[in-house]
């Protein structure tokens, strides 16, 4: 088994600069508060956030699994949309001047304004929230995949015309593929973006969700617990970040490293 | 089996239109290898485009077996100037692609695949991706990808120009050996004089603005060809006219 012990050395190695820089952080943040002795509403020290959130476990946990669940509902949905959505720009010019300024549109929006209309017109249920997580995170996976789509070389083009393709035989067998990497790009920050949506969801209306536990904490002045809850969210992100890398390169081993410039946007 | 009519080709630019070819006639017999040479630009390309059916002349018109070439045909097989492999299939899945693409994939498929592959060199390496290759094993490739298709004519636009002189030399003689064995037309597009006269039975030497045929020269060596017949005098008058054709009667010296 070397290689593979080979390669967790280099993981390692990789992510022991990232790991050291959030401890250090941790303990600036810890000497800071400890050194002007901050009042712990105001500014809680890392020790304190730990151990009141830990403290407040089986809640934390609830909260995380609710606001889990709209992420990737919404993901999901930004992916479900976005992909076909994507093709349809990229197979008619007049689709394209049609949806484009549709979807600038629904970009200019803010989320937050569109939120407690949509709660209303739709019921405090998890459709809003999962709407809103939607129209956070869908825009930057058409923007990418769109991109990749157009992005195939007019060689791999004409490969597929010389085989006799149709178009959309050139759309799934060319250009599609060919646009992976831009699409995991797009997945990427369409991950980080969707814990970003459902939390301004959650801030709206919601009984339940790590959102929904930072704005009553902070109302009872428990505030290392909405430290605590700002800190699950950051894991969230970043596991979901890792977990759309990690597909990449199970299902794509071609894609990842081979990510053409500004893949991610 | 080939033939070209009275081509004309025009595209439309931004300072008006250019003539890229003018009254290109042809005939390439079945089986035959016809090698075209002339300066860049002189149409080279895009006459084998329209061969290959991918764009329509402005006027004339190309047969295949007598009748009109209006879109590519499974008969054809074209090897592109770049490899232009997909990036994300492996060299076996790259060579069956166009079969698959037009559902012509049988069973015997990839045995025939990897067969083709061996003979160009490449066993042991039909799991690889393209960019674990090198340029001239991803040439290989693209053209084992053209033979598989078993194309009746088979158009190259310099296969080898993007290879080291070696690898050149050694793949045109391979290429030569799969000829032979085909009852198969090659229309093949080089810029290397030598290159042309010992592969090809006949050579059209092309000229530039407006992009025209300017001579068809027979080359009258014995099958099997080799390089040691570079030596011989029909290869040298072979040559040498074809260099006079291309630049003009004003041969470039050195100084
Ligand atoms: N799509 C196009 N649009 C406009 N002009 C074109 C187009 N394709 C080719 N041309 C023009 O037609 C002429 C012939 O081009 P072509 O690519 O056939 O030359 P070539 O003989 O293959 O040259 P090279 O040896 O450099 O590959 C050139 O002047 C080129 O500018
Ligand atoms: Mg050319």
């Amino acid at each position: 088994m070397r290689p593979s012990t080979a390669r967790i050395a280099a993981g390692l190695r990789e992510t022991a600069p990232g790991i050291a820089a959030v401890v250090l952080l941790f303990l600036i943040w810890e000497g800071i508060c400890r050194g002007f002795a901050i009042r712990p509403f105001l500014l809680p020290a890392p020790s304190l956030v730990f151990a009141q959130t830990l403290a407040a476990w089986p809640v934390v946990l609830k909260h995380t699994w609710a606001t889990l669940g709209t992420v990737l509902l919404g993901f999901a949905a930004s992916v479900a949309i976005s992909l076909p959505l994507a093709m349809l720009i990229v197979s008619s010019r007049a689709l394209a001047a049609a949806l484009y300024p549709l979807l600038v549109i629904t970009q200019s929006i803010p989320k937050v304004a569109l939120a407690p209309i949509l709660i209303v017109a739709l019921g405090a249920n998890e459709l809003p929230r999962v709407i809103v997580t939607f129209l956070v995170a869908f825009f930057p996976l058409v923007v990418g995949t769109v991109a990749g789509l157009m992005a195939t070389p007019p060689e791999l083009i004409e490969l597929g015309r010389a085989c006799r393709a149709g178009r959309l035989q050139e759309l799934l067998r060319i250009r599609l593929p060919f646009a992976i990497p831009f699409v995991f790009g797009g997945l990427k920050v369409a991950a980080a973006l969707a814990v970003v949506g459902a939390v301004v969801a959650e801030f709206v209306g919601a009984e339940a969700g790590l959102g929904y536990l930072i704005q009553t904490s902070m109302a009872f002045f428990k505030t290392p617990l909405a430290f605590g809850a700002v800190i699950v969210l950051a894991v969230m992100g970043i596991l979901l970040f890792q977990a759309v890398a990690l597909t990449e390169r199970l299902l794509f081993p071609w894609s990842s490293g081979a990510a053409p410039p500004g893949a991610g946007l | 089996m080939i033939r070209i009519d009275r081509i004309r080709k025009l595209f439309p630019t931004r300072e008006g239109e250019v003539e890229a070819l003018r009254d290109v006639s042809l005939h390439v017999a079945a089986g035959e290898f016809v090698a075209i040479v002339g300066a860049s630009g002189c149409g080279k390309s895009t006459l084998l485009r329209m061969i290959a059916g991918l764009i329509p002349p402005s006027s004339g018109q190309v047969l295949l077996d007598g009748s009109p070439v209006t879109a590519p045909r499974a008969e054809t097989a074209m090897v592109f100037q770049a490899a232009t492999l997909l990036p994300w299939a492996d060299v076996l899945r790259n060579v069956t692609f166009p079969l698959r693409l037009m559902k012509q994939a049988g069973a015997g498929t990839e045995a025939r695949a990897r067969a083709l592959l061996a003979t160009a060199g490449l066993t042991g390496f039909e799991r690889r991706l393209p960019r674990e290759l090198s340029g001239g094993m991803q040439q290989r490739v693209a053209i084992c990808r053209a033979l598989l298709q078993e194309p009746r004519v088979l158009l190259m636009d310099e296969p080898f120009g993007a290879l080291d002189a070696l690898t050149r030399e050694e793949m045109s003689l391979e290429l030569l050996r799969i000829w032979q064995g085909r009852e198969m037309a090659v229309v093949f597009v080089t810029h290397s004089i030598p290159e042309a006269v010992l592969l090809a039975d006949r050579v059209v030497v092309m000229s530039p603005r407006p992009g025209r045929v300017a001579e068809v020269i027979e080359i009258d060596l014995p099958r099997p060809r080799s390089f040691e017949q570079e030596a011989l005098p029909a290869f040298q008058a072979a040559a040498q006219r074809i260099r006079a054709l291309i630049y003009g009667g004003r041969l470039p010296r050195a100084a």
